[in-house]
């Protein structure tokens, strides 16, 4: 992964392996805690992966607004003078749960629980999950340059062709 | 920019900006009232009370599959009103394109160059800079009677010579181009690189 600027926005690039270690991770996951859903997503909101049942929930919208929630909150946390952003986010409904924790600086970790399930046993594998997870994407290195090469002036000309088509009204 | 290769999915971020009430959320409700459902998210919106932008409004696209991609194109707005910079700020972050949504009528100018200054100071902070960063101009209402000529615009708000579109986004006129133009910046910004 890798983030660059010049002129352009930061750029992070997940390979197939490293999404496939992720899918393992949170696999184990959803055995442990009996989460409804959970899912990984970008702190820019983009959903990585998931586990569980979305067939309700529009993924790219909760998200979108998970991540934007957890930005604001660090924001929160640094204008009350802590140094990093909170560790963790619960919020807790009449029926459902969310937990919400970041990994690292580039990802967060979303789990949609039923009441029943107990919060401690959430933490305690969330915290074990994020561990894994942190350990995993340190050693994602490296094929980023190979792997936006394809991002080149035939990309950019099909590009155009495909928004022409998509977005004909 | 983030590249999935797990799902072969390209993620882009886009950003509407612009002074409160100049159309920003109107062009975001156009795309998603003329847009193919399959090929768009639901539209999120979090408003106050008085149904202005409070947080953001937020809209995915999905294109068709390029050279085995498929870009995924996450559109926001931020709030216009100069009181809610933290919040802009957060929306920014991560940002690679923006579309800034001038409001055209004579009484406007002010606003829309103190919100393009905050534009250009909060990009600083990212690192970023508008003589370099992909974005285009929006002038938009250009129904309204008695609005600024083009020239004037451009002379006073395009002082790095962004691409720009005129636009009535209430009647989408503008709309679909301006997103067409963003996203091939952003693209053209990142193929130069790599050619």
């Amino acid at each position: 992964m890798e983030g660059t600027k010049k002129g352009i926005g930061q750029q992070l690039i997940l390979s197939e392996e490293i999404y496939n270690g992720i899918a393992d991770i949170l696999n184990e996951l959803a055995g442990n805690t009996r989460a409804d859903t959970i899912i990984f997503c970008e702190t820019n909101g983009y959903p990585v992966t998931y586990k569980g049942d979305i067939k309700d929930l529009d993924l790219p919208s909760i998200s979108a607004l998970a991540a934007n929630n957890f930005s604001a909150t660090a924001k929160m946390a640094s204008m009350i003078g802590e140094r990093a952003s909170f560790k963790f986010l619960f919020h807790e409904g009449e029926r459902t749960n969310i937990y919400l924790s970041n990994v690292g600086f580039n990802f967060l970790l979303m789990l949609i629980f039923d009441k029943s399930v107990a919060l401690g046993m959430v933490r305690v594998f969330t915290n074990k999950a994020i561990q894994a997870l942190t350990k995993l994407l340190e050693t994602a290195k490296a094929e980023e340059e190979k792997s936006k090469e394809f991002l080149d002036l035939e990309f950019k000309t099909l590009l155009g062709e495909e928004l022409d088509r998509s977005l004909k009204l | 920019m983030f590249i999935n290769h797990g799902l072969q999915e390209l993620n882009l971020k886009v950003v509407y900006y612009g002074p409160g009430l100049g159309g920003k959320t109107t062009n975001l409700e156009y795309i998603y009232r003329e847009l193919d459902p399959t090929l768009r998210s639901e539209l999120v919106t979090l408003k106050t009370k008085e149904d202005r932008t409070l947080y953001f409004d937020f809209l995915q696209l999905e294109l068709g599959r390029v050279k085995g991609l498929k870009p995924r194109i996450n559109l926001y707005t931020v709030p216009g009103q100069v009181y809610y910079n933290h919040s802009r700020k957060i929306i920014l972050k991560g940002v690679d394109g923006v579309v800034f949504v001038a409001d055209s009528q004579r009484s406007r100018m002010g606003d829309n160059l103190d919100s393009l200054l905050d534009l250009e100071k909060n990009l600083i902070e990212l690192g970023y800079s508008l003589e370099e960063f992909p974005w285009i101009i929006q002038y938009n209402k250009r129904d309204l009677p008695g609005v600024q000529s083009t020239d004037t615009l451009q002379a006073k708000l395009n002082f790095f010579g962004a691409p720009h579109v005129e636009a009535i986004a209430i009647s989408g006129q503008g709309v679909i181009e301006t997103l067409k133009r963003i996203i091939t910046e952003v693209i053209a910004k990142v193929s130069i690189c790599i050619d």
